[in-house]
């Protein structure tokens, strides 16, 4: 086995050799993997390799049954999805999952929560968190929520000028995406492919370090995907984040990943460039079988 | 230690009838996923339905043999009728529908049915809506102690005819389920429908009978145990299906929903768990028991005794 | 770019300078409703009929928190009424022993029936916090079911107190409940409810109903959205259960039961789940119409008999009406819309699926 630990002493997102099992079902297997600011990795594999129960456990909606899934030097075993998106990593999913009866705009703001709680200042909180005071600053956190329904309720002036930030911001996303002529629009009325770039649209309001990509190309023709790929490049040399991709398309991923991790059967079976994946045995063996691999040699 | 065996003996006789009720729920969120909550008021029109074909044939002929058969049939027969019409105007429309519309629809169906017999009507002499008051169920089954342990007149344990047969019937009806589902091909039907419909007509399953003839197997259930839970409490009013109704119901998620055996063991325990509170506590408790049991048994194991966790897909 | 449609009110508001913007509805509302409550004040049939309208507003509105805009479906609603009427109801009647002697009567009446009502909805909110737990664990019908049994257990609870008054429950809370204190209680609880729904936690709700994985992966807390949109619509419905007491002066626990529940949840899906003025619509006018029906059949000539016939029909009538809506025009009367959305009100037609209205605040 290619040696799986690509760590990189800055890497924002870093997981160590998890394991996930269902029952008897080893849906994957001793997974490591590491995104620092600036990356674009590719995940790739057959159908069934375990490339989305690897972006499950990434992102917490299921705790890896061995391993430790570390955000920003922050383990997160064990935490909640909504904690981990928190602490810098953000998401789309494989078959869209939209708030379909809003409108673009509306979808993108959910992503955008406020950040200012004026009681307790987010700083304070994450300081208390970082200190091993986890119940206080939970409980600081859940008040200081509270005390800012009551802001809105009140229309108070800073509640009104966050709106304002808040719809800034997502009309700004949303032309990043070129979606802009499409902000009233409820979601489930958009096209697939802008479907698929509101859903990246959304991601990014949550203001991620890390951006963790499912298929974003499936079901796109090859403009669409190419106009895509730019613009996933693009975001990474403006906004500086990593990118980890899972993609079905391999002439894809090996235009545009610089480093590539091969799953099959939930084993990381290579892990490398472009050039090297695509020369290594194994990888061909899964992707085209055995015998057919034995055939062409 | 007398008084203890008595509270089992009218525990185990009330949860059997409970039993018949939460099977029909059972099955019906089986093959549909859906809470039938209209079940209990399927049960209360068997009620009716036994109540007035013992009336017509009279007290004396109905507590015969072949009177009691007849009052059983006629009330199944019309309970069957009951569930198809609903299945087929009230659910079958919306059976791809989310969930929620089908649940409101249900509670719909129940308010309709057992508000709508509170109503006092009749044509032309003959009731057509029976009315908000109670009325006592004729005694088909003549009531006897078949065994009083202790002081005759003040008895430390009495087993009531009506109690074994109840029992007795419950056990048979049930035994008769177990079979069909698991060892008749309209119970292969049943189950393959009930893990999924498209497929299950791609497999040349006629999907819509399998479902109606559920539902009315359920109806009928529930008019068998309409007429027991009649004859044992001699009392019926057109809202006594949604008491019981809930009660079944909470057996039935106790048990584990979809699970007929979990059905049987969940309003066993519930009947046990009742009558110990009404014996040993107070009987205006009584209808906080059940679901104070479903709370608490669904914030420690959801999916019941039985029933299996379904993880979400993401 | 296609128009934003705002509400009406919101548009308002744009002129109004920020500071002033969230007292501005109440400064426009409070003289209003005062020249409304003088107004009434001599027609005593009409304020009847007008206070058990504006609770059901009150209900359906709160309601509408839970099962239309988080997507969560409870069917307990009376429960909360329940506690918010014996707490408030048992508040007052201690308090109305005392009164504070340095106010003229009637203003130490009302400052005691304010206390009572925050007690009341107070209490009720944690309530709602506890039916809310289950809802970490439970979805859909589950859910149901469990808002069910705490309405029933509430019931039965009560039955069983002695403090409640058992079976005949609380009498002699006094009555102070006005035209003017039941009709500014409906208008806060809408410019709760419109102002959630306007801010970033009324998006989170959405979004939960939306998609739950979705929301929690962006970021929102949807264990804890979920529990407080129970606390905050236990609190109102703890608000009307304490206005309702204060009307009826009897409390008791006929009225509070199954039924209550369902009137309410028949009133939000016949307006549209989702939709805040659909339930305000729907609410007065499914209150109203039995008693419209019963003074038409009154007025008609028939039998006062007939006419209870139809007072009686009202609950099957429900059911009917639910099942059809169901089976007609599942979204309701607005779906998820508002009142302002609707074609008919708006400036411009072509747009199929109009957006609702966000910028600074809608009421």
């Amino acid at each position: 086995m290619t040696s799986a630990t690509t760590a990189s002493a800055d890497a924002i997102l870093d997981a160590k050799s998890c394991t996930m099992q269902f029952g008897g079902l080893c849906a994957l297997k001793e997974f490591s993997l590491a995104v620092g600011k600036g990356d674009l990795k590719g995940l790739i594999g057959p159908n069934g390799a375990g490339k989305t129960t690897a972006f499950n456990v990434l992102t917490g909606v299921y705790a890896p049954t061995t391993g430790d899934v570390v955000v920003d030097g922050v383990r997160m075993n064990g935490r909640l999805p909504h904690q981990i998106n928190r602490a810098g990593l953000a998401r789309t999913f494989q078959n869209i999952r939209l708030f379909k009866e809003l409108s673009a705009i509306d979808n993108v703001k959910v992503g955008c929560l406020s950040d200012a709680t004026p009681f307790f200042p987010r700083s304070k909180i994450e300081a208390l968190r970082k200190e091993g005071n986890g119940a206080l600053a939970y409980t600081f956190e859940a008040w200081g929520n509270y005390l800012d329904w009551w802001r809105a309720f009140l229309l108070t002036p800073g509640f009104l000028r966050e709106e304002a930030d808040i719809e800034e911001r997502a009309r700004t996303l949303l032309e990043v995406m070129g979606l802009a002529h499409r902000a009233e629009e409820a979601a489930r009325n958009l096209p697939y492919g802008e479907q698929r770039r509101l859903e990246i649209a959304r991601a990014l309001a949550t203001g991620p370090k890390v951006l963790l990509l499912d298929e974003p190309a499936a079901g796109m023709n090859t403009r669409e995907k190419q106009d895509l790929m730019a613009l996933i490049r693009q975001l990474r040399d403006q906004m500086g984040l990593g990118i980890l991709l899972i993609e079905h398309d391999m002439k894809l991923v090996m235009g545009i990943c610089e480093n590539i991790t091969v799953l099959d059967h939930g084993e990381t079976i290579a892990v490398g460039t472009p050039e090297e994946v695509k020369r290594d045995p194994k990888v061909i063996e899964a992707y085209l079988g055995v015998e057919s691999h034995e055939l062409r040699a | 230690m007398a008084e203890l065996v008595q509270h089992i003996i009218n525990g185990v006789a009330a949860g059997t009838i409970y039993a018949l009720v939460a099977l029909g729920y059972t099955m019906v969120y089986g093959v549909l996923k859906l809470i039938n909550f209209a079940h209990g008021d399927v049960m209360m029109v068997g009620c009716y339905a036994g109540y007035a074909s013992a009336h017509t044939m009279g007290t004396t002929t109905a507590s015969s043999f072949i009177g009691v058969t007849l009052v059983f049939l006629i009330s199944v027969g019309a309970c069957a009728l009951i569930g198809f019409l609903i299945e087929r105007f009230a659910y079958r429309p919306l059976r791809e529908k989310p969930r929620l519309v089908a649940l409101i629809t249900a509670i719909g169906v129940s308010f309709t049915i057992s508000y709508g017999f509170q109503l006092n009507l009749s044509l032309g002499g003959l009731t057509i809506l029976p009315g908000a008051s109670p009325r006592a169920f004729p005694e088909v089954i003549t009531p006897a102690d078949w065994l009083v342990v202790g002081d005759p007149n003040y008895p430390d344990i009495v087993l009531r005819n009506t109690q074994v047969i109840s029992v007795l019937i419950a056990v048979a009806l049930m035994a008769a389920l177990q079979l069909l589902v698991f060892r008749s091909r309209f119970g292969v039907a049943m189950r393959a429908v009930s893990f999924d419909h498209r497929t299950s007509a791609l497999m040349g399953i006629p999907v819509d009978r399998v479902i109606a003839l559920t539902f009315m197997l359920g109806s009928a259930l529930a008019a068998g145990a309409g007429v027991l839970y009649a004859i044992k409490d001699t009392r019926i009013e057109p809202l006594m299906g949604t008491q019981v109704g809930l009660k079944a119901f909470v057996a039935a998620v106790i048990g584990g929903i979809g699970h007929v055996p979990g059905a049987l063991v969940g309003a066993l325990l519930l009947g046990l768990v009742e009558e110990f509170v009404v014996g040993y506590g107070s009987s205006t408790w009584r209808d906080a028991v059940a679901f104070g049991f479903l709370i608490v048994v669904l914030l420690f194991k959801p999916e019941g005794l039985f029933g299996r966790v379904s993880a979400e897909k993401v | 770019m296609t128009p934003v449609t705002t509400s009406p009110v919101a548009r308002v508001l744009q002129r109004v300078p920020v500071p002033l913007r969230g007292v501005f509805p109440f400064l426009v509302a409070i003289p209003l409703l005062a020249c409304v409550h003088f107004a009434t004040s001599g027609a005593p049939f009409f304020v009847i009929l007008s206070l058990g309208v504006g609770v059901n507003v009150i209900l359906a509105v709160s309601l509408n928190i839970v099962n239309g805009m988080t997507g969560q479906f409870s069917i307990g609603h009376a429960g909360f009424m329940a506690v918010g009427a014996y707490t408030a109801g048992l508040t007052s009647t201690i308090l109305s022993e005392y009164g504070l002697s340095f106010l003229p009567g009637a203003v130490s009446d009302q400052v005691m029936f304010t206390l009572s009502l925050a007690v009341g909805g107070a209490v009720a909110a944690a309530f709602g916090f506890l039916v809310g737990l289950p809802s970490l664990r439970l979805k859909g019908d589950y859910l149901a079911i469990v808002t069910l049994g705490f309405g029933e257990i509430i019931r039965v609870i009560v039955q069983n107190t002695d403090v409640f008054g058992r079976a005949l429950g609380l009498r002699g809370v006094p009555q102070w409940t006005s035209m003017f204190s039941c009709w500014f209680i409906v208008f806060l609880t809408i410019v709760v409810a419109r102002r959630i729904a306007a801010s970033t936690h009324g998006r989170s709700l959405l979004a939960i109903r939306e998609d739950e994985v979705a929301a929690e992966a962006m970021g929102v807390n949807t264990t804890a959205y979920k529990v407080r949109s129970f606390v905050v619509a236990a609190f109102f419905a703890g608000l009307a259960g304490g206005v309702f007491a204060h009307y009826q002066s009897i409390v008791n626990p006929g009225s509070f039961t199954f039924v209550k529940s369902m009137e309410i949840v028949v009133i939000i899906v016949a307006g549209g789940l989702g939709s805040t003025t659909g339930a305000v619509v729907a609410a007065v006018f499914l209150t109203l119409l039995p008693e419209a029906l019963r003074s038409i059949f009154l007025g008609l000539g028939v039998s006062s008999e007939t006419a209870q016939l139809v007072d009686q029909a009202r609950m099957p009538i429900y059911g009917i009406l639910l099942v059809l809506i169901m089976l007609l025009r599942p979204q309701g009367l607005f779906g998820t819309r508002e009142l302002w959305d609707l074609a008919l009100f708006k400036p411009k037609g072509p747009e199929h699926f109009p957006p609702r209205p966000r910028e600074g605040g809608a009421l």
